[in-house]
């Protein structure tokens, strides 16, 4: 019988450059870490990108991976770095190149009028909401949006607290306050 | 009970991360506050919209993005290789020269050194010198030196001049 290893230990591979544990910590982790990182960015081409990111980071300091939080923890905390420097630096860019807006992309495909599905109406409902949701969540502060996406995404409140190295308590201010503007912009739905 | 509402810890206990103590003082403080009750229960429904919205993100081709993920990688350690290559190599092409050079050196000292003996010291050049000096008187007689084979001639030795100046003297 095959005992699975811990992440801990597949880390631990991963630092004496054991390709094959990578390739397992990869494989447990990509669909958490896009989902995360794309919940955070906002879109799927960045949110590939610094997955990946993380991925490579995860690889080359493997070695500093000590064992005080767990490898879960210790992941998430370059993921979630790495998104909100991101976000930092092309908010800052946005600034000064005004993009247009998703609508007005020429390669986004026109929305069929003739469609015999019409959907339900809650159908539409819940798209005003996943889109008002998700524009609340832009208006977040950083470390705030961050901490509601750990938790939805599962993490405690500690967990959350040392991927954003801040205490506990800290943490439960940061999941509160989030949650209390996204239902507000829910409630305008 | 909480004398305020323990509104950070709603959220923390309605996903039972709270223990002890605390779990049963919120509980106790929800007993008796429909508000709390009403914020559970809201914080709830958004955390689990926000949970929706999050597993509705379309996830790419997890083999294309693994190649991916191989080649960035690999193309990250192939400039450091690239950079250490050329250093490396004239590292050790600049040693190598530093060492055949020493090498060279060392057999050039070392083969000069027997055709150049160190000198005698002072004291000893002026000895030898001075007994040199006290042959030449001798080796100015030679031309009688030279005949006399026998022992009891010695007497002529001894009587000879010092120096051809008093041998010239005793002639005129």
């Amino acid at each position: 019988m095959q005992v699975e290893l811990s992440d801990e230990e597949l880390c631990r591979q991963v630092a004496s450059r054991d390709a094959h544990a990578f390739d397992l910590l990869v494989e447990r982790y990509q669909a958490r870490a896009f989902r995360l990182a794309r919940s955070i960015l906002g879109n799927d081409a960045d949110a590939h990108d610094l997955s990946q990111d993380a991925f490579i980071r995860l690889y080359e300091s493997a070695h500093k991976f000590d064992g005080r939080s767990s490898f879960s923890t210790w992941f998430h905390r370059i993921l979630v770095n790495l998104c909100i420097d991101q976000q930092r630096r092309s908010k800052w860019w946005r600034r000064l190149v005004p993009l247009s807006g998703s609508g007005d992309d020429d390669d986004t495909p026109p929305i069929d009028p003739a469609s015999d599905d019409p959907g339900p109406d809650l159908r539409i409902i819940e798209s005003e909401t996943a889109g008002e949701l998700r524009a609340a969540l832009d208006r977040l502060s950083p470390n705030q949006r961050a901490a509601v996406l750990m938790q939805a995404e599962g993490l405690s409140s500690k967990e959350i607290g040392q991927v954003l190295k801040c205490s506990e308590s800290t943490a439960r201010v940061h999941v509160y306050r989030a949650v209390t503007e996204l239902k507000k912009a829910m409630r305008n739905v | 009970m909480f004398e305020r509402h323990p509104e950070t810890a709603l959220i923390p206990y309605s996903r039972g991360e709270l223990s002890g103590d605390e779990r049963a003082r919120v509980e106790a403080h929800l007993r008796g506050c429909d508000r709390c009750r009403g914020l559970v229960e809201s914080s709830s429904a958004v955390l689990n919209a926000v949970g929706q919205m999050m597993s509705e993100v379309r996830e790419p081709d997890w083999i294309a993005y693994r190649a991916e993920l191989r080649r960035k990688l690999a193309a990250r350690q192939e400039p450091r290789e690239a950079w250490w290559r050329p250093r490396l190599a004239w590292g050790w092409r600049s040693l190598a020269a530093v060492g055949a050079a020493a090498i060279a050196l060392l057999l050039i000292v070392s083969i000069r050194k027997p055709l150049q003996p160190a000198g005698p010291p002072m004291d000893q050049i002026a000895m030898e010198s001075e007994l040199k000096g006290a042959d030449i008187g001798l080796l100015q007689n030679y031309k009688v030196v030279e005949h006399l084979d026998l022992l009891e001639n010695y007497d002529v030795i001894e009587n000879l001049p010092s120096t051809p100046q008093q041998g010239n003297e005793k002639s005129s």
